[in-house]
């Protein structure tokens, strides 16, 4: 296992494009409020038709500081960054899972998306992840490029992932064997209003269908955050009330 | 008064649980307790606390998140900024009204009213279509008035209040024939959408079902609804409006009815909907557009933290054309569910494939519309319930013309009869096999990404089916003894009816999530030779299945010829046809997949398909990656990498790959030209015959296609002296190759890679 992060490690470092040498790569770090945040946000927003609320980026900078990169220039203006997280997919194995990139328009096509994700995948590496997940709009051709030069496979087409109607690849990343043979289990989200974010108003449909579990996961997909498409077989939510 | 009434019913929780537990006491008396100080907030006032907020917020650093483990991204991703414009659904900005300024209960022309019912309807299908009410049916405010929680029965857009008999013709046309109309529309999707969310399986990713926090009228019956259209249509007749805009509305009117009555399933005449919506559409150009009436304003007022969203423009032609398409769908839904397509699963399952592929494909409702009647009850037809289907289907492919399975000997009770026995037996393999099976069914009433992913969850459920069949199997035998013939390896094997019979079920859906990964693209091109490969293997385990059954069905003929059961003897010919046409199918199916590997193998052994560089990714692991759907199988174990490398190796040269790919292709065509001239008995494709002419086409045109590709690829290499190249000779330099997108396939399952010679630069 640490051999497989070693050999990936030393294949960046290997291949790592040279020329930006007016950019230098950072981690957020572990400052809760770094001054870089305002453009974090700015940055990631532009491509939005909806922004994210702050806490979004708290969420995720707050408890994965470490595993998001920023690229400055020499001015230390904020030219990319990728956020992600790290934490058990349903129990089963470790899952980084890149929930924003992006770089300013001017400067794309050198390579620093590449770069940031680099980074990002080493350091899910160092700590032990099991496999990276994430997800890209099926026409968005230069991030699936990007992706699948660094080996990530398209696992799953989803479709109208997002709230604007398009569709996405999932793609995903193994770092080490073993992984399909790992249990997971499934989410235990309760019969949940369709908005999730409401309390309870007592009226909810008497439901089946894809109810709060996969409404959760297109709110958070709309904000292409969140690796938690619904995947369940059993979408009448029966599967969590057994005893799995 | 609840204020006053849930203290006390704390209070009775306390007594009760004092005699009970004490702990719990407590805690329902400390509940009483909050819950009197929380309800006597009123009487308490207000007080300030913005200087304590303020402070208390001072204590934390900013950006500090304050959270308990329970805390998801979720909720993070729930928040809005309060005022933010773009998050904020009920932020005004500085100058505007909270409402739209529109009086609902003014009378209109009868113009307007043709324009506000157009607009409507345009608005309904877009909700069919994915979006949600919010933009679309609830920004009328006509809509809005009678929904608002203030409205009250038989609700009228004076908040309950019955508007008083001296009407101008203006106000009747409002409040009698657009308030009718409206309320019908209101059921209009009160009805699709209880048929949507009482299905097992349907797509919040297609359709929004969500409310926000609005009820549908839920205490007005649809009767007072139909009541109501029909005084409006009287009401038209009355006020004096020239005859083609009396005409108009009328048409309009009528469809709203008859909509309903086909939702109701007082009537299941479709068709006749579309009828009653061209003459809508032909009336179309009276309408004078009132914007006013519609407003997303609305949006304030309703329960939602999604931010607010523009009020959608949907051209009528557009609209038009949806509700023909709508309407088209349910026809056919109709008719691929009738009773003579139900009576074979196998023509049914034909059919929900035909309804499914669709173009383009039906919408949500539709789907839901066909699984409900598909599956809605435990019948799917008058005299056929789930269980006979599953009999049906077990009794055409493997037990044609045995007593096992033969519903008769369900009928015996004679405890010690092997039938009763076997039945029994037989009985509670389809108890357990019963649910998945119906998944059959009910997973191709998806959108076909969703397809594709219910069956790679549905494999592992076959496959642990598989080892109760064969437990059944064994008892089977074990209770009446089971006929044995001389196996491929001369041992001698069984039939295992209900073995073989999961396992047919189960590659199928193995063949059929690859196939998909093709139609969904999710393969990338250094990856089609290893998965038509798979494809190929699958089907061969298939057909080599099909031809076991068809073994001991001939064997069996031979017993009942002698014995003159002339039903049995009819139900084993069947038999013998229909997995005849299996083989054929499925043996194209294999060739096809085998000649692709072979293609796209040689086409990468010469440098002409490259993977990509994949700097972090391990061979193995990506094997693993893509193999996880097949990956924890116990009866049909994934090959392994190491497997098809070996198999890839012995391939030859250039010219030795295509001439494999040429004669495979060769065979295809012959058994494609076999099955063809079986009639829909034969093959099962009754009800479904245009579809199954259309697939056998687009596999031709696939073969044909494969053989001119790989002429060309002959023809290039002979050019450049080439034709005995193999692994390690780049070809890169001449021949560079494209691969169709879906759309542009001879068939969505089939990448036929188009083949060029690379022209210098």
């Amino acid at each position: 296992m640490s051999s497989n992060s070693k050999n990936a490690v030393s294949t960046t470092d290997k291949d790592a494009v040279e020329g930006d040498g007016d950019l230098h790569y950072v981690p957020y770090g572990a400052e809760k409020e770094s001054p870089y945040l305002p453009a974090i946000r700015q940055l990631i927003s532009r491509d939005l038709s909806e922004p994210y609320s702050i806490y979004v980026y708290r969420y995720f900078l707050y408890q994965w500081g470490d595993l998001c990169f920023m690229a400055l220039d020499d001015h230390n203006n904020l030219i990319g960054v990728i956020v992600c997280k790290l934490e058990p997919h349903r129990g089963g194995p470790m899952r980084g899972y890149i929930a924003m990139l992006a770089t300013r328009s001017e400067h794309r096509g050198r390579g620093i998306a590449t770069q940031l994700v680099k980074r990002a995948v080493d350091k899910m590496i160092e700590k032990d992840a099991d496999e990276i997940a994430l997800e890209t709009e099926v026409d968005n051709y230069p991030s699936l490029r990007i992706y699948e030069n660094l080996g990530f496979l398209r696992t799953k087409r989803l479709h109208r992932y997002y709230l604007n109607g398009n569709t996405a690849f999932r793609l995903i990343l193994y770092l080490k064997p073993g992984i399909p043979q790992r249990p997971t289990y499934p989410p235990e989200y309760p019969a949940m209003q369709q908005d999730p974010y409401l309390p309870s108003q007592g009226a909810a449909v008497p439901g089946q269908g894809l109810m709060g579990e996969d409404l959760v996961a297109r709110q958070a997909a709309q904000m292409k955050i969140e690796d938690v498409y619904a995947e369940t077989f059993d979408v009448k939510g029966e599967a969590a009330r057994q005893d799995w | 008064m609840p204020q006053d009434g849930l203290p006390e019913a704390t209070h009775e929780l306390a007594v009760k649980g004092d005699e009970a537990d004490g702990s719990l006491a407590t805690a329902a008396r400390r509940l009483a307790q909050e819950a009197k100080q929380a309800l006597s907030f009123g009487a308490r006032g207000v007080s300030d606390v913005t200087e304590e907020f303020a402070a208390a917020a001072k204590q934390l650093r900013p950006g500090q998140l304050v959270k308990d483990e329970y805390f998801t991204l979720f909720e993070a991703v729930g928040a809005l900024e309060i005022m933010d414009p773009k998050m904020d659904s009920g932020y005004v900005p500085p100058g505007d009204t909270f409402d739209a300024d529109f009086d609902v209960c003014r009378g209109l022309e009868a113009i307007e009213i043709i324009w506000i019912i157009d607009e409507l309807l345009c608005l309904e299908i877009a909700w069919h279509d994915g979006y949600p009410l919010s933009q679309t049916v609830f920004t009328s405010l006509h809509i809005d008035r009678l929904l608002s929680p203030d409205n009250r029965k038989p609700y009228t857009f004076l908040y309950g209040e019955v508007p008083g008999v001296e009407l101008s013709d203006e106000q009747q046309l409002v409040h009698t024939v657009l308030r009718a109309y409206c309320l019908g529309l209101i059921k209009c999707i009160q009805l699709p959408l209880h048929i949507v969310q009482s299905q097992n399986f349907y797509e919040e990713e297609d359709f929004v079902t969500h409310l926000f926090g609005q009820e549908l009228l839920e205490k007005l019956k649809t009767d007072d609804v139909a009541k109501a259209l029909d005084d409006a249509l009287r009401c038209v007749r009355n006020v004096h409006l020239p005859a083609d805009v009396a005409e108009a509305i009328e048409a309009r009117l009528w469809f709203r009815r008859q909509y309903l009555a086909v939702l109701l399933g007082e009537s299941s005449d479709w068709s006749n909907l579309i009828t009653r919506h061209e003459k809508a559409n032909s009336s179309h150009e009276l309408a004078k557009p009132l914007p006013a009436a519609f407003s997303d304003k609305v949006q304030r007022q309703l329960a939602t933290s999604t931010p607010p969203r523009p009020m959608l423009e949907v051209s009528w032609t557009h609209a038009y054309k949806k509700w023909t398409k709508l309407c088209a769908d349910m026809v056919e839904a109709d008719r691929l569910t009738s009773v003579w397509i139900c009576q074979s699963p196998h023509c049914l399952q034909r059919a929900t494939w035909a309804f499914a592929y669709r173009e383009p494909q039906p919408g949500t409702f539709a789907r839901a519309y066909l699984q409900d009647r598909l599956l809605g009850s435990d019948m799917i037809a008058e005299d056929v319930s789930h269980f006979d289907l599953l009999l049906t289907d077990i009794r055409d492919l493997v037990l044609a013309g045995d007593p096992l399975a033969d519903p008769a000997s369900f009928q015996i009770e004679v405890p010690t009869d092997p039938r009763h026995l076997c039945s029994r037996h037989i009985g509670s393999f389809m108890d357990k096999a019963f649910e998945e099976y119906l998944n059959l069914y009910r997973m191709v009433c998806q959108n076909r990404c969703r397809i594709r992913r219910t069956f790679t969850q549905t494999i592992p459920i076959l496959d642990s089916l598989e080892t109760v069949a064969k437990e059944t199997d064994e008892e089977l035998h074990r209770i009446s003894s089971q006929r044995s013939l001389p196996g491929p390896e001369g041992t001698p094997v069984r039939l295992n009816p209900l073995t073989s019979w999961t396992r047919y079920h189960k590659i199928s859906i193995m063949a059929k999530s690859i196939q998909l990964g093709f139609e969904t693209d999710i393969y990338l091109p250094d990856e089609l030779c290893a998965m038509y490969w798979l494809l190929g293997t699958y089907s061969l385990t298939q057909s080599s299945g099909l031809k076991h059954i068809e073994r001991f069905l001939l064997d069996r003929m031979k017993t009942l010829t002698k014995a003159r059961n002339s039903r049995y003897v009819a139900e084993t010919l069947a038999s013998q046809d229909w997995i005849r046409s299996l083989v054929l199918l499925w043996e194209t199916t294999r060739l096809l997949a085998v000649a692709l590997a072979n293609l796209c193998g040689t086409l990468m052994d010469l440098d002409v398909i490259s993977p990509p560089a994949r700097s972090y990714a391990q061979e193995r692991l990506l094997w693993d990656a893509r193999m996880k759907p097949y990956m924890t199988l116990v009866h049909d174990p994934v090959p392994s990498i190491d497997e098809f490398h070996r198999t890839r190796q012995g391939t030859g040269d250039l010219s030795t790959a295509c001439e494999a790919v040429d004669q495979g292709i060769k065979t295809a065509k012959q058994h494609l030209a076999e099955v063809k001239k079986m009639s829909p008995q034969q093959a099962k494709y009754l009800g479904t015959e245009e579809q199954w002419a259309r697939e056998l086409k687009q596999l031709e045109t696939t073969c044909v296609a494969l053989v001119v590709q790989t002429s060309q690829l002959m023809k290039i290499s002979e050019k450049h002296g080439k034709k005995e190249a193999r692994k390690g000779d780049s070809m890169r330099e001449v021949v560079e190759v494209s691969l169709p997108e879906p759309a542009k396939r001879y068939h969505l399952w089939w990448v036929v890679p188009q083949i060029s010679e690379r022209k210098r630069s």
